[in-house]
């Protein structure tokens, strides 16, 4: 441990307080809910909440999860988001391979056509993408996986890329001299070498497509393929009749949860793929 | 290295496909259309009937789209201000030597990791609540009357500054970035030279995130363009004029809305053509006006 230097922290003060209120204001939201989560929507609306002077509300959460079908948008979400990231990185990390390995014709158009899909808005795909859908007669859950997987294939494929690129070729030379398939010297022996990669591009797939709420409130036809963006916003719109305010801030807590928990442990990771991809491009 | 011709073509495929099914044909469909009377999305080419600029005319004589196009531009405007002054504000602190700098990064940036709808949630439900929220508990503690912060008056300023508080950590993090690829000895010469903080603030870090800033801009750009599900969240059931954008316009328009009596998706598509260009406007402006930004340093 450093010995503190007080008067460089003295000439930071003014710092200190411009992130401390900023932050403190988060935590204080975040307690707050946790709190009221916990509690009844009387002691909410009375201003009690952090005394529990009847005890912890734990039921909030069954009601949310039970009642208030938490549980079942929770289970689509989970489903979206897992198999679209496997079924994304089957399709984009075989491009971005051969992408990073090779000129051929129309390489260079893909690359760039996958470039500018990045930006293009879902408003400008989404009216075609309704009527196919209707055409081809996909629908529910199929349709809103293919869908998320599809979305993110150019960010995958570019960020796989650059990693791809970064590989000696000396690898392949030497599985080629020993008798190795290309497609076997992908499989086995290119792609394990990417995996922190494949890391955290999962990762922000995961948290791309448990976020989601433009296709997911579009495609959605019921509550029951509801994943938890849409089923959030279904829970606050009928608490106006149930009036349990306890049990919706409970629901916000579940829904919260699984991407807080995965930033917790790995916000380093999370953090450096932020402005590590895309952003530079 | 021997060219697999075959590998090639297979490996590539899947996502040659996902680009033209998801990306290549629906833009341009969507151009297209933007040009056709199309009633129902789901029609086939065949019901579509020529209709010139017709489309662009209805939606730039409809008030509410007008109305809706202010509101992103105030968004625009307004958010893009705070949200990037107060990022670079908060990437400045948060590289200038301050103690936990790795904890106040990590959590200024978390609400971009939250769902969005959860997140929208507790400033409603919780910071902007008339009976029991944060900022009427401020209120009344300096003796003040409640306010009615998601009233007609207030809510789009409410959805507006709730929606800046979860854009910050992001742009924050472009700028941290940014900073932390300056030289350090570029610093060093300037403090010998006697510049202070702030001189060196705006002389050295300033002209050098001129490319960061330029990026920024862009994302900022079409993230309020694409703005959603903010004001689906401020205004659940039914659309309202006061935080109306221009997707909001469009989605009722196409999917239906209260008060839409016919849907038209021939004006959806026009809406998606203006917002996009509106992309390509901005980004061809801020790619002339920092021209030669990319430093070598």
């Amino acid at each position: 441990m450093k010995k503190i230097n007080w008067k460089k922290e003295a000439r930071l003060l003014p710092g200190y307080l411009i992130v401390g209120v900023w932050v403190l204001f988060t935590a204080v939201m975040l307690f707050w809910i946790l709190g009221a989560s916990l509690s009844t929507s009387r002691e909410i609306y009375s201003g009690q909440i952090f005394k529990f002077e009847s005890g912890f509300h734990w039921s909030n959460y069954a009601d949310a999860w039970n009642v208030q079908n938490v549980s079942v948008f929770f289970g689509n979400s989970l489903l979206y988001s897992v198999i679209s990231c496997v079924g994304v990185l089957a399709i984009a990390a075989p491009a971005a391979y051969v992408l990073s390995r090779w000129e051929f014709v129309g390489g260079k158009a893909l690359r760039i056509g996958l470039v500018i899909a990045m930006s293009v808005p879902v408003i400008m795909v989404i009216m075609p993408i309704y009527s196919l859908s209707v055409q081809w007669g996909i629908k529910g859950r199929v349709l809103l996986v293919i869908l998320y997987i599809m979305l993110r294939v150019p960010y995958t494929t570019i960020y796989l890329l650059d990693f791809f690129s970064t590989l000696s070729r000396t690898y392949e030379e030497a599985a080629y001299l020993d008798g190795c398939s290309g497609p076997n010297t992908f499989l086995k022996i290119m792609l394990p070498l990417v995996q922190p990669a494949i890391i955290t591009v999962t990762i922000f797939n995961f948290m791309s497509v448990w976020n989601e709420f433009f296709m997911a409130l579009i495609f959605t036809s019921s509550e029951s393929m509801a994943p938890v963006g849409v089923g959030l916003l279904n829970i606050i719109n009928s608490m106006k009749y149930t009036g349990n305010v306890g049990g919706m801030f409970a629901a916000v807590i579940i829904v919260f949860l699984p991407t807080f928990l995965l930033y917790i442990f790995m916000s380093e990771k999370i953090i450096a793929g932020v402005t590590g991809g895309g952003v530079k491009g | 290295m021997r060219k697999n011709k075959a590998m090639i073509f297979w490996f590539c495929l899947p996502a040659l496909l996902s680009l033209v099914i998801m990306f290549v044909y629906p833009v341009c469909r969507t151009v297209v259309m933007s040009f056709f009377q199309v009633e129902s999305v789901t029609a086939t080419t065949a019901d579509w009937s020529f209709y010139g600029l017709g489309n662009y005319f209805k939606i730039f004589g409809s008030a509410s789209f007008m109305t809706s196009m202010r509101n992103m531009l105030l968004i625009w405007i307004v958010g893009g201000v705070f949200t990037l002054l107060l990022a670079m504000l908060m990437a400045v602190v948060v590289t200038s030597g301050i103690r936990g700098k790795k904890f106040f990064r990590a959590a200024i940036y978390m609400p971009n990791i939250i769902s969005a709808v959860a997140l929208a949630t507790m400033w409603i439900q919780y910071i902007f609540q008339y009976d029991y929220g944060l900022l009427n508990t401020i209120v009344q503690l300096f003796g003040g009357d409640k306010v009615k912060w998601l009233g007609t008056d207030l809510k789009f300023w409410a959805m507006t500054g709730s929606f800046i508080f979860g854009s910050v950590g992001y742009y924050m993090l472009i700028y941290i970035s940014g900073i932390e690829g300056i030289p350090q000895d570029l610093y060093e010469a300037a403090t010998i030279d006697g510049a202070g903080k702030g001189r060196q603030f705006f002389d050295i870090t300033l002209p050098l995130l001129k490319g960061v800033i330029k990026t920024s801009i862009t994302f900022w750009s079409i993230n309020t363009t694409t703005f959603f599900l903010w004001t689906k969240m401020f205004s659940p059931i039914d659309t309202e004029s006061s935080t109306i954008v221009p997707v909001i316009y469009l989605y009722d328009m196409v999917f239906g809305g209260k008060g839409i009596t016919q849907r038209d998706a021939g004006a959806g598509a026009a809406v998606g053509v203006v917002l996009t260009l509106i992309i390509i406007a901005v980004y061809l402006i801020t790619e002339r006006l920092f021209k030669g930004s990319d430093l070598e340093y």
